[in-house]
């Protein structure tokens, strides 16, 4: 029995190889795809007479998420098994719709969850209208403006509505659109090195050179106090070393998403109206502060802020009203009015005690 | 008793416009400030009644800046001189000592001349200052996109902040010391009753 058993797992163990190793030999490779689909020029008439590009840029595709991470044009187009040239289309056509949720579960499960696959509009997006065919990009590098660009905004214009929020303009260049749409998202105060004349990210290439960090090391290096955390005095003597370096640099601060499946769950029923989750004090929102180099991929590494950081000058281009305000202008402020209120009351106090006076001396 | 025709009615009519809106500036701004101990009124609604009563002193500030620089009367806010070095002390001395002892006030208003040195130093410094400069970083709040340059120029948007928030507690100091020294006519009543009739009385003088 032993002996049987053994040879059965020997049986079992060998289709298995020879099955993966089949699949090896005849998995179809990318630059066979690009061989046709490579060409720039390589298009199909529909039936309604209209012409449609098959071309894909090949370049392109390299750098994108799904190129970098070598994913094959038949992971997605997995209806397409074999090439079979004596044909004039070595495939059958037209090919199956690329189903993202065979590797992407749990943004499926979340965009399941969204007005956008609620809605039952002929208009309504589907994965790749926001994140395009072929070349699919990373977005934590990017600001607010950049994100809302590459997707809500292309569809929304957030200025027609929104009539109940005030300050929309400042909101919307400031907030990104995901972080009120969606509720469940994880989401921080993206603090990033911005030059206020030009009102432009600074490069972190360009950050880094000059205060002598890598990507690795920044931290490291910023954090004296080795409390795992930039603070106030960090960031300001960051600046400090820029400026010596010769370039003026100031942070700007911005609300956005976390790269999280969840921030699909767009909703509009449900978005976030109350003030208070961002403009008080006690914000979980604002209490995640992160300073952010991007990549030239548009990967992004963050780095953790002390949540101080924002109710200091240093951080002199973000405020969110009541929340990160700065306490010893309240302090100062308070001295103002007592002030008033201390002339008024001793002068007034002075001058009913000396009425006597006044009636003797009439 | 002396009646002069102090205030005409412009300036009655801007006067109390601006008083009730400034007044109501201050408290609004007390709501968007300490929104978390504050709620009474959301911050949403106090910010865009902020807003909404903000340009009515902005437009506000430019009928009177008009109505004085048209009539020529803006010379009133002036001081001489003169004024800055002998007036102000006289009148110092005057509301610190003399005003307790029931001594006449050294400066008596002229419909030409209405201000007092040390209220021509400190409406100056408020009307073409101070408020000017509220009004404007209220503007650059108001719209931080499109003047996005001149905030960075400054320092970014919390130092806007803090000049605007600065000011704020000024002028709420200032409306209880305006309020009160509004009291120190020849009646405790006399200037509020001048600011609605626009006739102050001024006791004769005795020679």
């Amino acid at each position: 029995m032993k002996a049987s058993g053994k040879s059965l797992a020997f049986i079992v163990f060998g289709v298995i190889f020879l099955f993966l190793f089949s699949l090896g030999a005849f998995a179809i490779e990318n630059s066979e795809c690009l061989d046709c689909h490579g060409d720039p020029d390589f298009t199909v008439e529909l039936p309604n007479g209209k012409v449609k590009s098959l071309y894909v840029n090949p370049d392109k595709f390299k750098v994108s998420v799904h190129g970098t991470n070598e994913i094959a044009c038949t992971d997605c187009h997995s209806d397409i098994t074999k090439l079979n040239y004596e044909k004039e289309v070595p495939h059958k056509v037209p090919v199956a719709k690329v189903n993202c949720s065979d590797c992407h579960d749990s943004e499926q499960e979340s965009v399941e969850e969204s007005v956008h696959s609620k809605s039952i509009s002929p208009k309504a997006p589907e994965c790749f209208n926001c994140h395009s065919y072929h070349y699919t990009e990373r977005s934590a590098a990017l600001t607010v403006d950049e994100r809302d660009h590459k997707f809500c905004l292309r569809c929304h214009d957030p200025l027609k509505s929104h009539n109940w929020l005030p300050q929309k303009e400042f909101h919307f260049a400031r907030v990104e659109c995901s972080v009120c749409h969606s509720p469940e998202a994880p989401k921080f105060v993206a603090l990033r090195f911005y030059n206020p004349i030009t009102e432009e990210v600074i490069p972190s290439k360009k950050i880094l050179e000059a205060l002598g960090a890598t990507y690795e090391d920044f931290l490291e290096k910023l954090d004296k106090n080795k409390n795992g955390k930039l603070d106030t005095e960090e960031l300001a003597t960051a600046l400090a070393i820029l400026k010596k370096k010769g370039i003026h640099a100031a942070f700007m601060g911005e609300l956005v998403v976390d790269m999280d499946p969840s921030v699909h769950s767009i909703t509009k029923e449900k978005a976030i109206k109350e003030c208070s989750k961002c403009h008080s004090e006690k914000s979980s929102i604002l209490s995640n502060v992160q300073l952010v180099l991007g990549k030239g991929d548009k990967t992004a590494e963050t780095y953790p802020v002390s949540k101080a950081a924002l109710t200091s000058f240093h951080v002199g281009h973000f405020y969110a009203i009541s929340a990160t305000r700065i306490k010893v202008i309240d302090i100062i402020g308070l001295l103002i009015v007592l002030g008033g209120i201390a002339f008024a009351g001793g002068h007034g106090t002075i001058r009913m005690l000396t009425i006597p006076l006044r009636r003797k001396n009439k | 008793m002396k009646r002069i025709y102090l205030h005409p009615i412009p300036v009655r009519i801007w006067h109390w416009i601006h008083a009730a809106c400034i007044t109501l500036l201050v408290i609004s701004g007390v709501f968007i400030r300490f929104a978390d101990y504050t709620k009474a009124i959301p911050l949403d609604q106090a910010v865009r009644f902020h807003n909404i009563v903000g340009i009515i002193v902005a437009l506000d500030f430019i009928l009177w800046f008009a109505y004085y620089v048209g009539t020529g009367k803006i010379k009133t806010y002036f001081p001489t001189v003169e004024e800055l070095a002998h007036g102000a002390i006289r009148q110092i001395k005057f509301y610190s000592f003399e005003i307790f002892l029931g001594k006449p006030n050294p400066f008596h208003p002229t419909p030409e001349n209405k201000f007092n040195p040390l209220q021509k130093t400190a409406y100056l410094n408020i009307m073409l200052l101070l408020l000017p400069i509220q009004i404007l970083t209220g503007l650059f709040l108001l719209y931080p996109v499109k003047f996005s340059s001149i905030i960075n120029f400054f320092g970014g948007i919390k130092v806007i902040d803090t000049i605007h928030v600065l000011l704020f507690f000024f002028f709420a100091s200032f409306i209880i010391a305006h309020f009160y020294l509004a009291t120190l006519g020849h009646t405790p009543l006399a200037h509020f009753k001048a600011m609605i009739t626009g006739w102050e009385e001024e006791p004769e003088e005795h020679h």
